[in-house]
């Protein structure tokens, strides 16, 4: 190792310090063809963009799936409310129920004579005569128009003794002077009388 | 070198001509299954996901003119069973975590009383239901019940115990308007109104599928509507729920207290001949079809033609002013007795001497003896043609299911006594209906509006079917009709029932009747009274027909003549007539 003959010239170089080596000018075309990293990481980040996309857009279109099923439930389950209260909102509707109230309050149907009061000129028409006792349709004769649907249905009013009994037997309320309005102690009439709202 | 070379091309090529065999296996199978067979195949896989569903239309409702329901559709629901399921279970309480074991005596005693049932007759239910057939599925335990009731059934979170949603029908009403409504069975509409106009108020159901997941749970979201359902459409009437119901309390009521046999009221507007009220007595609540007897089922006010009496006699003064051979003050002298063919001869309700009455005084004092005479004027036919021209003998335009025309008898091969006694009312028959229709003529100023009680059916789409008929006819003259109702105010102001028909402030014209029955072809004790009227006379706006069947106490009728005040007076009130201006003209009767 120590003395190497020299057995051989060294290859004469053809690099010159002043020489550039001669290179191959790409074109334009040829250059943007070539690959660059930050199209490759663009694209990839793009397609995982899209995949998340879809699998939010999928997991997001199930979930409006689920809402629309619960709500869809939810609304058989109003309708049936609305259904239950329309029915029960009918049979107290029903002639019968309210004749039967009304009378159990203390009004009565005037078969006697009709009279109106016309609101234009305060004038009375037709002969007006009060309804006298026992004018009422249902007074003491129990209902003739049968509706089983009112089996359960109690009255606003119990009747004391039938008819119009109930409002006599009561204390009658005593009407508010006009314009004052209720104290805020004094009782509430709890003789079964209508709470009337105080207007001015 | 060489020969190693070749087999192993050789070892190639067989595995490529395998490969090529198993590949084109593959597409075999694969056109087999995508291509030959893949109709099938997908039909299969979808009959096995997909269960087919009926959609229920919802039965079109019935309401009055005010749009009050009269009959209503709603759902009830069905409690199921599957029998071979039934047994102890554990379930864990939401509240506590606990596990609790409830027995199966247990369940039914908490579902029993909710549904009105007996705990132990559904036990015995179910055994003897698995006694016969130990894989049984299928059991009710309560059929029909509300949704308040199904709802905590629900609650109870029985495992085994299912539901069904059925359609039912409900009648808020009760017997208000049930002869006419009607009313449905298990079979589908029976009688009334749901039987007539089934065609409009009858939903059209429609199919969907839903597919199930191997588990039974119903797929969220697969519901595929293959055909929608069609409600029902909305049957409206001419019938005011409430005036309805206060003619059929006022006749109720005063039936009962004569010992009617039946009872009707009839309510008809003037300008429309719209049937405001159309009671019968007695009659049938819709929920509780059992609760009466069959006969009360239809509407006698439609389907029982009777022989009205009297209150024909209108009719007849009627066609005499319209042709022109009487006057109302025209003077006639009533014998106390008439013969018409040997053996028969007309007489009054009540003995007398010859009367001097005035035209109006034989009307207003309602003689047979008087209508029979000036009746002579007209010919058999134009008596005939002038009856047949208010609607006797012909149905009306309701139509109503069982509805009868009444008789007219021909004019060519009748009686010679019959030709007079059907001018006051006996040897013709009539329904309470066309009573009504012909008084609502002469109010009409002699023009015949056909009877309506439907006013048509309204459908989801916006259009109206079953509209009512629009022909009218002129029976007499106005002038007829007017001088007829003028004279019928004289049994008002001067009859001897005046003081139970008038009512303070209108002009009331009515006419009563008291009919007699004929039974096993001659007339016996038994009455039919009625009263017919129409109100204001000076502007007739309604016709307020009422009438009582057989009753026991009180034959005449001045029986009829509070109700028919009371009702005309609510329906005056109702509809907010105003009072007569000018007082009734006085007539004389007499002479």
């Amino acid at each position: 190792m120590s003395a190497v003959p020299f057995t051989a010239a060294p290859r004469p170089r053809r690099v010159s310090p002043s020489q550039r080596p001669l290179e191959v000018v790409a074109t334009r075309s040829q250059r943007r063809a070539r690959p660059r990293a930050a199209y490759a990481i663009a694209t990839v980040a793009g397609v995982f963009a899209i995949l998340l996309t879809q699998l939010l857009l999928s997991i997001v279109l199930s979930e409006g799936a689920y809402t629309i099923t619960a709500l869809e439930a939810q609304r058989i389950e109003l309708d049936r409310t609305a259904q239950v209260l329309t029915e029960r909102l009918n049979v107290y509707d029903s002639a019968q129920n309210v004749a039967a109230n009304a009378e159990s309050l203390g009004m009565v149907v005037s078969t006697v004579s009709p009279a109106f009061l016309l609101l234009s000129n305060g004038s009375v028409q037709g002969s007006p005569t009060p309804a006298g006792a026992g004018s009422g349709v249902l007074d003491g004769r129990g209902d003739l128009v049968g509706n089983v649907l009112l089996a359960d249905v109690p009255l606003v009013t119990p009747t004391a003794a039938g008819g119009a009994s109930a409002a006599t037997s009561g204390v009658p309320p005593t009407p508010l002077s006009s314009g004052s309005l209720p104290s805020a102690s004094s009782a509430v009439p709890s003789s079964g009388a209508l709470p009337s709202p105080v207007t001015r | 070198m060489v020969t190693a070379e070749r087999r192993t091309r050789r070892r190639l090529a067989a595995w490529m001509l395998v490969l090529a065999i198993v590949l084109s296996a593959f597409v075999v199978r694969l056109v087999d299954i995508q291509v030959v067979r893949a109709e099938q195949l997908s039909q299969e896989s979808e009959a096995r996901r997909s269960i087919p569903i009926t959609i229920h239309g919802a039965r079109g409702d019935i309401v009055d003119a005010r749009d009050v329901v009269l009959a209503d559709s709603v759902y009830r629901y069905d409690i199921t069973v599957s029998p071979r399921f039934v047994r102890d279970y554990t379930r864990t309480d939401e509240t506590t975590g606990d596990k609790v074991t409830r027995t199966v005596a247990e369940s039914l005693a908490a579902l029993a009383p909710i549904v009105g049932g007996d705990a132990a007759a559904m036990l015995v239910d179910i055994q003897s239901q698995l006694a016969v057939d130990p894989e049984d599925d299928h059991a009710y335990l309560a059929r029909g019940v509300t949704p308040e009731a199904f709802e905590q059934v629900r609650e109870l979170g029985i495992p085994w115990v299912y539901w069904e949603r059925i359609p039912a029908r409900t009648y808020p009403n009760g017997q208000i308007a049930g002869n006419l409504v009607g009313f449905l069975g298990t079979d589908g509409p029976q009688t009334g109104l749901e039987y007539r106009l089934n065609d409009c108020l009858q939903a059209t159901d429609g199919s969907a599928t839903y597919e199930r997941g191997a588990d039974g749970v119903r797929l969220p979201g697969t519901t595929v509507v293959a055909q929608d359902a069609v409600d029902g459409g909305t049957l409206h009437l001419t019938i005011d729920s409430d005036v309805q119901w206060f003619a059929q309390q006022a006749i109720g009521e005063q039936a009962t207290a004569i010992g009617a046999d039946w009872a009707t009221a009839m309510v008809v507007r003037v300008s429309d001949g719209a049937i405001v009220a159309a009671a019968d007595w007695p009659t049938v609540d819709p929920n509780d079809v059992n609760g009466t007897d069959v006969l009360n089922l239809g509407s006698r006010i439609f389907s029982s033609p009777y022989e009205p009496g009297s209150t024909m006699k209108s009719l007849t003064f009627a066609a005499l002013l319209d042709a022109g051979l009487i006057s109302p003050t025209e003077q006639v002298l009533v014998p106390g007795r008439y013969p018409t063919i040997p053996g028969y001869s007309i007489t009054d309700a009540w003995a007398h001497d010859t009367l001097r009455y005035t035209a109006a005084g034989v009307l207003s004092n309602s003689s047979n003896i008087g209508t029979s005479m000036l009746s002579e004027r007209l010919s058999a036919q134009q008596r005939h043609d002038y009856l047949a021209a208010f609607g006797i003998g012909t149905q009306s335009a309701v139509d109503f299911l069982g509805e009868e025309s009444g008789s007219l008898q021909d004019p060519t091969t009748i009686d010679a006594h019959s030709v007079y006694t059907q001018m006051f009312g006996q040897g013709v028959t009539v329904t309470s209906a066309q009573v009504a229709s012909a008084y609502q003529t002469l109010a009409n100023g002699g023009v015949h509006v056909p009877l309506t009680l439907v006013t048509g059916c309204s459908h989801a789409d916006g259009t109206v079917t079953h509209l009512p008929p629009l022909e009218s006819q002129r029976a007499v003259s106005e002038q007829a009709a007017n001088t007829t109702i003028e004279m019928l105010e004289t049994v008002v102001t001067d009859g001897a029932l005046s003081r139970q028909l008038s009512i303070p402030g209108y002009r009331v014209a009515a006419k009563t009747g008291t009919g007699e029955v004929a039974e096993n072809g001659e007339y016996g004790s038994e009455r039919i009274v009625s009263v017919a009227g129409l109100a204001p006379a000076d502007d007739p706006q309604f016709v307020v027909v009422v009438t009582y069947g057989k009753p026991d106490t009180m034959k005449t009728s001045a029986a009829a003549a509070p109700t028919f005040r009371s009702i005309m007076t609510q329906v005056l009130k109702t509809f907010r007539v105003p009072p007569s201006t000018v007082p009734a003209p006085s007539i004389p009767l007499t002479w």
